[in-house]
């Protein structure tokens, strides 16, 4: 309770100084404002005006390692493009998301009431992303969301400002649903998280796999946050029949949950199936053998053959010395649109740049390979991963790929 | 009734192996704030920084790294508990409420000191050699691990319950738990027997963190998860009370894997839902020490 009573306190400062700045502003005759429009003013890339993106990470909590990882993808790409996007100089702002919208709703209003921004990106927790949804469209910037994948941020609560780079969780899950159905693996079990990403992925694996003709075997929601063991949920699907298990954990929860069904003896009798983000980043190195044989579904990993991946990945590993995760390619990506809409924008503006993003079209030169807009959010191939040791560490191999899924 | 007994061996044998662990976790605590009265909720930032200790010395590649881990973890408990014990002084008079403050204060740095060393990343901790692998048992696999905590969780209640009860330490501390003043009046600086509860109180929650790595890991927030068991482990058994301690950690050791598998629709409510019974029927736990706090 005194934790919350501090944190409120703290935001409460926050809008405070937020407040204060737009009143000395005002007090200025918009002094702020003028100055913006003197930087991105003169028009076009080779005027050299500067545009000041807002950077909205986990530098606190659970989701820190997520925000390391943005972080490092958007400064790859900027450092690859002269510090420049779309002919403009990059003014960064980075503001911390903290663990849920309790710290990040604060954050993103404290960097639109200053004004200094022209877009954001970022945002890990969907229900921070769905909690400034609504006030990135007041305020005319335009978001561009580089992980949250709840369906509502680009379908219900979406708008003209709200963007995406990322995923959707019945995206991902869907994929895995229609390839498990055409391998016909027998009846599948499937667990999740009980919270919304959970429910959302649970849901989306469940419709695509039975309309493709799939049996499940059956399903649990475990307590989200609470969840150390997970021997008595194993202990049912051992009794339930299933011939597969196909889960969505992430962070800690990934790490317990595969180690367990190797522990339990569950991984040598009835396969794992995943979303991506059960082997996805430093998880993986946690897991350890456990892990080798697990199989995925996402929508990138460092293994894909491409021209592109292979020089970010090298890049990547060079400047960082480790390898990049889907995180951050979702942060690279976002740099990466930015860069093409910002190409055909004359004065900076959020309401110009939301513009011009209906326009990037297809983007051919991204690590995941090409993808495009569709509903604001990506279309784009989703692929099948299998844990396996290579160079002496483990990686998410490519399998195949599962074809191109929009937004279901 | 065979039938289901057989079906649900392994969760009820699992329910043993979690509630060992649960009570090595909860004595300290429970012991402590009965008997001295200091409500420690630096608990679970002591057993995070033993399972930290646990990731520091590669426990599962060698026993040596295990039992050096266990050591360290021993010795900083009891450290870490002193130097409470003093910081907890200038406060004995003031609300318990004062003391809570500091702890958690106490629990935030500790936590916060953690992520800074060992950075965000979740790590994971094998079993020492011999014990990182899987048995049989009743045709079904169980971590050999976990039937070791078993063993280790029933002998360190015996040796908890023969101090507190058997020996003339234990009695010096039931003592000054019952009336301070008499116990002082005998010429014993009742300070010191704080320090030690303290100290060792502290010391069970460091080697339970060592202990729980190899199952829970170590993980920034892991604290908080921890203190939340420990706490509701204590008021189910009724504070100051060995017993207490270890038939609570049963009971929740139980209901968090039987409970779990009966009812995973449930899962979520089950262990606040015991909670709740308990107060309801036995306010005081189900096993209050004989001078429990008010």
């Amino acid at each position: 309770m005194s934790m919350a009573q501090g944190s409120s306190r703290r935001n409460g400062t926050r809008l405070g100084v937020g407040l204060l700045a737009l009143t000395l502003t005002a007090a200025c005759g918009g002094g702020g404002s003028l100055g913006g429009d003197e930087g991105g003013g003169e028009g076009g890339g080779e005027a050299g005006g500067t545009v000041t993106v807002g950077l909205v990470i986990p530098q606190a909590g659970v989701y820190t390692p997520l925000g390391e990882d943005m972080q490092q993808g958007w400064d790859l790409y900027l450092d690859q493009h002269d510090g420049q996007l779309g002919g403009y100089e990059v003014e960064t702002v980075v503001a911390d998301e903290g663990e849920s919208p309790d710290t990040g709703v604060p954050a993103v209003q404290r960097l639109l009431t200053e004004g200094e921004v022209d877009a954001l990106v970022g945002i890990v927790n969907s229900a921070t992303a769905l909690g400034v949804a609504e006030q990135v469209a007041e305020a005319q910037i335009p978001l561009i969301v580089a992980n949250a994948g709840a369906e509502a941020v680009t379908k219900d609560a979406g708008n003209p400002y709200v963007w995406r780079t990322s995923f959707t969780n019945a995206q991902v899950a869907a994929a895995m649903g229609e390839h498990l159905a055409a391998e016909g693996v027998g009846p599948v079990y499937v667990m999740a998280p009980d919270y919304a990403a959970g429910q959302e992925v649970v849901a989306g694996f469940t419709e695509a796999y039975e309309a493709a003709g799939g049996t499940v075997a059956g399903q649990t929601l475990t307590p989200f946050g609470s969840t150390q063991d997970f021997q008595p949920f194993l202990s049912n699907v051992q009794s339930s029949g299933a011939e597969a298990v196909f889960v969505f954990y992430a962070g800690g929860e990934a790490v317990s949950f595969v180690q367990q069904y190797d522990a339990f003896g569950l991984k040598d009798s009835t396969p794992l199936y995943g979303s991506g983000f059960l082997t996805e980043g430093s998880v993986l190195d946690a897991q350890g053998e456990s892990a080798v044989g697990v199989r995925t579904s996402l929508h990138y990993s460092t293994e894909i053959d491409n021209p592109a991946n292979t020089e970010f990945v090298a890049a990547y590993q060079e400047a960082y010395g480790e390898l990049p995760t889907t995180y951050a390619v979702q942060a690279y990506d976002a740099a990466n649109v930015l860069d093409s809409a910002l190409e055909g924008v004359e004065e900076v503006s959020g309401q110009a740049i939301a513009e011009a993003l209906e326009t990037v079209g297809e983007i051919d030169d991204s690590p995941r390979g090409p993808w495009t807009f569709n509903g604001q959010t990506p279309e784009q191939t989703m692929y099948l991963r299998e844990v396996a040791e290579v160079d002496g560490t483990l990686r998410n191999t490519v399998v195949t790929d599962l074809g191109v899924f929009a937004q279901p | 009734m065979a039938g289901w007994f057989d079906a649900n061996l392994v969760s009820i044998l699992n329910g043993f192996a979690i509630g060992s662990l649960l009570f090595i976790l909860a004595v300290g605590l429970s012991i402590v704030f009965g008997m001295m009265d200091v409500l420690n909720l630096a608990h679970g930032a002591f057993f995070l920084v033993g399972s930290y200790l646990a990731v520091s010395f590669v426990a599962g590649v060698s026993w040596g790294g295990f039992l050096a881990a266990l050591a360290v973890a021993a010795l900083f408990g009891l450290l870490a508990g002193g130097v409470l014990s003093g910081m907890t002084e200038p406060l004995a008079r003031r609300p318990i409420l004062d003391q809570a403050l500091l702890t958690l204060g106490i629990s935030l740095i500790v936590a916060e000191v953690l992520s800074i060393i060992y950075g965000n990343n979740v790590r994971s901790v094998p079993g020492p050699p011999g014990l990182d692998g899987s048995v049989q048992v009743a045709g079904s696999t169980y971590p050999t691990y976990r039937l070791m905590l078993i063993a280790v969780g029933l002998l360190l209640a015996l040796v908890v319950w023969l101090v507190v009860e058997r020996t003339s330490i234990g009695a010096l501390v039931r003592a000054s738990v019952a009336d301070r003043e008499m116990v002082s009046a005998m010429g014993i600086d009742n300070r010191k027997v704080k320090f030690a509860v303290l100290g060792i109180g502290s010391m069970l929650a460091a080697v339970a963190g060592v202990l729980g790595a190899p199952v829970y890991g170590a993980r920034p927030g892991l604290d908080k998860t921890i203190l939340i068991l420990a706490l509701v482990v204590v008021v189910i058994g009724g504070l100051g009370s060995v017993r207490g301690a270890l038939i609570g950690a049963l009971v929740i050791g139980q209901v968090e894997s039987l409970g779990r598998a009966l009812l995973p629709e449930l899962a979520s409510f089950i262990l606040f839902g015991t909670l709740a019974l308990v107060l309801i029927i036995r306010p005081r736990g189900l096993f209050a020490g004989k001078v429990a706090h008010s």
